[in-house]
């Protein structure tokens, strides 16, 4: 087989990918295999001294009150990014996607979110929030008379906003992509709806949310993966995690065990737990949900 | 190749040896120092270091800022196995009981004695030299070191109607100049602190009460926490009476707090004296500073150090070593000290510095620079609960303390419960400190 594509030269292809796959055991499996092994080991800060636990690290975290508020937490979070925001992307897109006037300004205005780092976005929604010097804050109390909005106090409060950001930052991409999606839904079918008699949103739940049901499992999956991993500098930036853990999303608390209390077998075996979800629950999505979306053409 | 050239080549290649020998021999030694010294401490701290090598032209300090406190060790920590550290970091006191355990540090007491030399330990400032010695011995450099004070809005009190010049001495005048404020409506929110889990600390030192077992953990590690006592309980009860009248805002950890006290919407913050020229700095009324309050009718001890020092790397040449005491001798000078002091808000850690300071007036100009030194000077000084608390989970154990705190505000729990659970976690991981360090 090879030799149809390299004829004469049995081993270029292996060559030709060694980097590739040199690269991701150095920086991928190589530590990976290396987190694992901590994992089952406790040890002091320097080094000076390491003790074999066993499954101890993982046992300590399942029955830790404060580990299971972090799952509790962070599926709460996920759920808010990937539900919320995928609807509302989808209603925006299903907006941007008509002849209007200054459509083209709509459209950036509503997409670059996506542009920002979660740095600046978390510092935009943080000062808006601010107890005492924010906007938000500021308005509800001359509305209520009086009522500080203070989410240092409040974890609800801290976990939605905090959501709301990280919503907000992946709105733009997620408008993109429905955006694309919507604008390769043929019009025939829905002019052979209108002709029909179908309502706009009878033929919208009917003929355009299953054709972008490619669009739409492909979103899931990476807003899941946003929601799990790529939010860690909003946090870290808006609440560090707190008030209490109310905002400690799993990889959060994984950062804070590891590289603040430097407690490297408990963060090890978190990473490992991370892992071993987000690969089910990937094999899950990409198996079931991907084999349900219908394809036109 | 003709003879011409490869003579030519040769030439060449000697003049370059020639050359970077010449350099290698004029180059002076070199060391670097990781520090978390940001916003305008950093300019304070370069322009010292600036100073050093300007004046020792045979040693060059390069000063590299790694972030906060807790990033700086995380780096240290990384890059410790191979060995590609700096020869000075500097690390929070929290990290201290760390850091003694890491068998990557040299004591500073043991410096003089490697290089042949003698050093008068007296001459700093006893307080802060008790913080971080064992057994006597010194183990790092004092360098930045604060206290906790209370800072008040003089106009605020005039503006509420109260004598901006009688600010709280209790908890229970806290509670009762609480209430006038808000009476006056002057603000929605009396006072806040920074560093919640510290300022803690601070009231049961400064009434002479243990935090943990075996002189807090001064004498050997510590097995418990000790604090969750009667009178452990009162605090909490205390701050969460006073958070649920409305007087108290919990400001977050850190300096968060900082920003609504510049702006004028509270009144009164119990902070770190480090942020003294900072608030001074950015606010825009007559700032007051006193002792942070006191239970009445119970012992007295003395406010604790908090900040950081520096330390030693453990296996430097002996010119590296010599390089770093000089700079380590430099710091502690009274006019070196003196200028990171009016910079910084920090103590000078020298002794003479304070007499200095007090000769040339600059206390008269500004009483509330004063305020830190007799808050930290004017306790007991040989207790144990007096001296400070050293753990090693010292941080994550911070964080446990916070958000037990924060349930008893938020009336998650009871402040008792959210005490005890708070210690309950604690415990465990002085636990688990021992059974990896135990003896």
């Amino acid at each position: 087989m090879n030799e149809d594509k390299f004829p004469g030269h049995k081993f270029l292809p292996y060559i030709l990918i060694t980097p590739s796959i040199a690269v991701i055991i150095i920086f991928l499996i190589g530590p990976f295999i290396q987190s694992v092994y901590t994992s089952f080991f406790v040890s002091t800060t320097f080094g000076t001294n390491t003790i074999f636990v066993g499954l101890r690290n993982y046992i300590r975290l399942f029955s830790s009150p404060d580990y299971l508020n972090s799952a509790v937490v962070t599926f709460k979070f996920a759920a808010f990014v990937i539900i919320v925001g995928l609807s509302i992307a989808l209603a925006i897109a299903q907006l941007l996607n008509q002849k209007i006037r200054g459509v083209g300004f709509y459209q950036v205005a509503l997409i670059w979110t996506y542009a920002i780092s979660p740095t600046i976005a978390g510092v935009i929604w943080a000062s808006m929030f601010a107890p005492s010097t924010g906007l938000i804050p500021y308005i509800i109390s001359k509305i209520s008379g009086g009522y500080t909005l203070n989410w240092m106090t409040n974890g609800q409060l801290a976990l939605f906003i905090v959501a709301a950001a990280a919503t907000w930052k992946m709105l733009g991409y997620n408008i993109i992509f429905f955006l694309a999606g919507l604008q390769n839904v043929p019009d025939e079918f829905l002019e052979a709806a209108q002709i029909d008699g179908a309502n706009p949103w009878k033929s919208f739940w009917r003929i355009t949310f299953p054709l972008l049901s490619p669009t739409t499992s492909f979103l899931l999956f990476v807003n899941m993966l946003y929601a799990f991993f790529q939010v860690f500098g909003l946090i870290d930036i808006m609440t560090h995690g707190g008030p209490g853990n109310a905002t400690e999303i799993l990889v959060y608390k994984l950062y804070r065990d590891g590289f603040i209390h430097l407690n490297t077998g408990s963060a090890s075996a978190q990473s490992f737990i991370i892992f071993f979800v987000i690969s089910v629950v990937a094999i899950i999505q990409l198996r079931i949900v991907t084999r349900k979306a219908i394809y036109s053409r | 190749m003709n003879l011409r050239k490869s003579f030519l080549i040769v030439l060449v290649l000697a003049l370059c040896l020639l050359l970077s020998v010449g350099t290698a021999l004029a180059q002076p030694v070199t060391i670097t120092f990781w520090h978390a010294m940001s916003g305008s401490r950093l300019g304070v701290l370069e322009s010292i270091i600036e100073g050093f090598n300007a004046t020792h032209p045979e040693f060059e300090v390069k000063p590299l800022f790694t972030g906060s406190y807790a990033e700086t060790l995380t780096k240290y920590v990384a890059a410790y196995p191979s060995k590609t550290g700096p020869n000075i970091v500097q690390s929070y006191e929290v990290g201290t009981q760390t850091m003694i355990d890491s068998n990557a540090i040299t004591p500073v007491y043991e410096i003089p004695g490697m290089l042949g030399e003698t050093w008068d330990w007296a001459q700093y400032v006893i307080p802060i030299t008790n913080y971080y010695s064992v057994d006597g011995n010194l183990w790092s450099m004092p360098f930045n070191s604060s206290t906790a004070m209370l800072y008040y809005n003089k106009d605020l009190f005039e503006a509420a109607g109260l004598d901006p010049n009688k600010p709280p001495t209790t908890w229970k005048e806290m509670e009762e100049y609480g209430e006038k404020f808000l009476a006056s409506g002057v603000v929605d929110h009396v006072y806040s602190t920074g560093w919640p889990d510290w300022i803690f600390e601070q009231v049961l030192a400064i009434h002479d009460h243990l935090y943990a077992d075996n002189d807090n953990g001064r004498s050997g590690l510590a097995t418990k926490v000790v604090f969750n006592d009667d009178f452990g309980q009162m605090v909490f009860e205390t701050w969460t009476r006073l958070h649920d009248k409305g007087i108290y805002i919990f400001g977050g950890a850190e300096y968060s707090a900082n920003t609504a006290f510049n702006s004028g919407q509270i009144a009164m913050l119990i902070q770190s004296t480090s942020s003294l020229a900072g608030i001074i700095k950015a606010s825009e009324f007559k700032v007051g500073t006193s002792f942070y309050p006191r239970f009445e009718g119970y012992p007295v001890g003395n406010s604790i150090i908090g900040g950081g020092s520096l330390w030693v790397t453990k296996g430097q040449s002996e010119e590296e070593l010599r390089a770093v005491w000089e700079f380590l001798k430099y710091l502690g000078q009274k006019d070196i000290a003196i200028q990171w002091h009016k910079g910084t808000g920090y103590f000078p850690v020298s002794g003479a510095a304070l007499k200095t300071l007090l000769d040339e007036g600059w206390f008269s100009e500004d009483q509330a620079y004063l305020t830190a030194f007799l808050q930290i000077l004017s306790g007991k000084r040989d207790t144990a609960a007096s001296t400070g608390v050293r753990l090693g989970p010292f941080v994550a154990m911070r964080e446990d303390l916070v958000s037990g705190l924060e349930k008893a505000l938020a009336g998650q729990l009871s402040p008792k419960d959210a005490l005890n659970e708070a210690a309950e976690k604690m415990n465990l991981k002085l636990k688990d400190y021992l059974e990896l360090h135990g003896k």
